[in-house]
């Protein structure tokens, strides 16, 4: 059986995600010892030619795989600390990956998603043809709010695409094929199960399709670690050697910060402009 | 064995209840093997029941109109013509078949209360909002929802004596135990469990099992961020023809206690009927 990692990244004017992607493909290929793939696009790859990071992404990817850019209508506001700007939120090829993955078992991951532990090598052998994080660890363990536990108020439970593990059974290919016809009657799902349209997310078609899958009822038996989120809100401030420094929100205190910082631990960053600010030195721990 | 379910209702102004069990006895008729599927109605007017269309899923019509509304529940054990009897509140429904706990309860216990109750999602219920009265006073968390006993069996006779003595003289019982917090009317959930604390019963009677796992559909225990009247101003009831209920996206496999009795209407009638006619 072979097994291993693949991360979608298409850039936006404001993001490069592909960069992202090499930083977290590093990372994961260190600490998990298992090959990561990249499905990407032709403009991300000309600015990887263009930035002088091809040759890196190269070495690091076992490989690189062109698709399409998804076309999209999806906009999303992303914070930088309280700076926040509203950007193209490319993301609706997410349910090809069952088509795209060279890999038995794959595991997705966002391009923001940066490993440092051997957990998520613990599940590979679980028979299980589709498992996503059960859900989010805000870091300072009391900012999570309903909606990020649920897809609404009343509705089902959010399980979180930012990491997926798969087979290639034809119970995962249906999965996939399910999020893909979710994401294409979006806001029919979102009039069944009660949120808004306004922005697709996979966390949401994917726990639609879970849900659908188990027979319309929430299980949490096969599922993946929590994510471990840092909000964008929040600042990757400094890298000193594997210790990531942060400066968190305090939500009910505008404009004020607590020093945390993680080490040894995966975690989830929304802020990616603070990932890039620091590129040169998660570069260096590749 | 003889077993049955049980069913105590009596006429209401506003609310049909004999609506609300012959939806229940419908329901456990489709679900529940033969000799399992027993049911049992107490109601103080029995010549409306004729009025039904299949008068025949209650095996027994008993006519008694001793108590009201829900305190007729705590003469269970005099008017059960089982010798084991689930006695169940009528706004339940049954989704699936639960013979293997029928022989478990039959087989182990003389009397078992129900301890716990679900919200819609699946969730146990941890919310004391209706039942403060319990946790304030240290009293056992009992639903009567689901309770089954043997007849004639010492601890229930005991248990059903003292809860009835219990329902009788409510004001003394508050005051005696419970001091923290009184409630307005003590019902007969207050009293199963005043009784279980005072006979010291409470582990033998209602111990941690994985059933009954019953669907409480009051609406402030739902894990909403809101308050609620009622659970379906936010999550539909939906029942379709082969007897498969979801209440908003989750589909139902266990009983479910709507609690909004004005869900049965005439159209789940006749779906639960066709169920019936079909099976028989």
């Amino acid at each position: 059986m072979t097994k291993g990692i693949l991360i979608f990244a298409h850039n936006n004017p404001q993001i490069d995600y592909g960069l992202m992607a090499i930083i977290s493909a590093g990372l994961a290929k260190k600490n998990l010892k298992v090959p990561v793939s990249l499905v990407t696009d032709k403009w991300t790859i000309a600015w990887l030619k263009e930035s002088n990071m091809y040759s890196k992404a190269e070495s690091i990817f076992d490989k690189i795989i062109e698709v399409d850019k998804p076309v999209t209508k999806n906009y999303r506001k992303l914070h930088d600390g309280f700076n926040s700007q509203t950007i193209p939120f490319e993301n609706s090829n997410r349910f090809s990956v069952w088509d795209l993955s060279p890999y038995d078992k794959t595991l997705m991951i966002d391009s923001d998603y940066l490993i440092f532990s051997t957990v998520l090598n613990e599940y590979w052998d679980i028979e299980a043809p589709v498992m996503m994080s059960h859900s989010m660890n805000d870091i300072t363990g009391d900012r999570a709010g309903i909606l990020d536990n649920r897809v609404s108020e009343t509705g089902i439970h959010m399980f979180w695409a930012t990491t997926v593990m798969f087979d290639k059974s034809p119970e995962s290919q249906f999965f996939f094929k399910l999020v893909d016809f979710i994401k294409d009657n979006y806001r029919y799902y979102a009039d069944l199960f009660r949120f808004s349209p306004k922005q697709f997310r996979n966390d949401i078609a994917f726990s639609i399709a879970k849900h659908i899958m188990n027979g319309f009822e929430t299980e949490f038996v096969y599922t993946l670690p929590p994510v471990f989120t840092i909000f964008d809100k929040d600042i990757l401030l400094d890298v000193d050697k594997e210790k990531l420094i942060f400066l968190v929100d305090k939500p009910l205190d505008c404009g004020s910060f607590w020093a945390s910082a993680t080490k040894g631990v995966d975690v989830h960053i929304i802020n990616k402009q603070s990932i890039i600010r620091n590129k040169d030195k998660l570069l260096e721990l590749i | 064995m003889n077993f049955g379910y049980l069913i105590i209702v009596s006429t209401h102004a506003d609310i049909d209840y004999l609506k609300c069990a012959y939806a229940a006895a419908l329901s456990i008729k489709n679900t529940q093997k033969p000799g399992y599927d027993q049911v049992a109605l107490v109601i103080d007017n029995p010549t409306v029941v004729k009025n039904l269309k299949s008068p025949w899923v209650f095996d027994y019509v008993i006519e008694w109109n001793k108590e009201k509304h829900w305190d007729g529940r705590s003469w269970m054990d005099k008017l059960s013509p089982f010798t084991n009897t689930v006695c169940i509140d009528a706004d339940m429904i049954f989704l699936r078949d639960y013979s293997h706990w029928i022989d478990y309860f039959v087989e182990n216990k003389d009397l078992y209360i129900s301890n716990k109750s679900f919200t819609y999602r699946g969730e146990e219920i941890s919310s004391d909002f209706y039942r403060k009265a319990f946790t304030k006073n240290n009293i056992p968390n009992l639903y009567s929802m689901f309770t089954f006993f043997k007849k004639n069996t010492e601890i229930a006779t005991e248990f059903f004596t003292l809860g009835r003595y219990i329902l009788k003289n409510p004001t003394e019982f508050k005051n005696l135990y419970m001091v923290d917090h009184k409630p307005k009317v003590l019902g007969t959930d207050e009293a199963f469990g005043l009784a279980a604390k005072i006979l010291d019963i409470t582990d033998e009677i209602s111990h941690n099992l994985d059933f009954p796992k019953v669907v409480h559909m009051k609406p402030m225990v739902q894990n909403w961020p809101w308050s609620a009247e009622k659970v379906t101003e936010h999550a539909g009831f939906y029942l379709n023809k082969d007897g498969n209920l979801k209440i908003g996206n989750y589909q139902q496999t266990d009983i479910v206690h709507y609690v909004e009795k004005d869900l049965i209407t005439d159209e789940v009638i006749s779906l639960l009927e066709e169920i019936a006619w079909n099976k028989n």
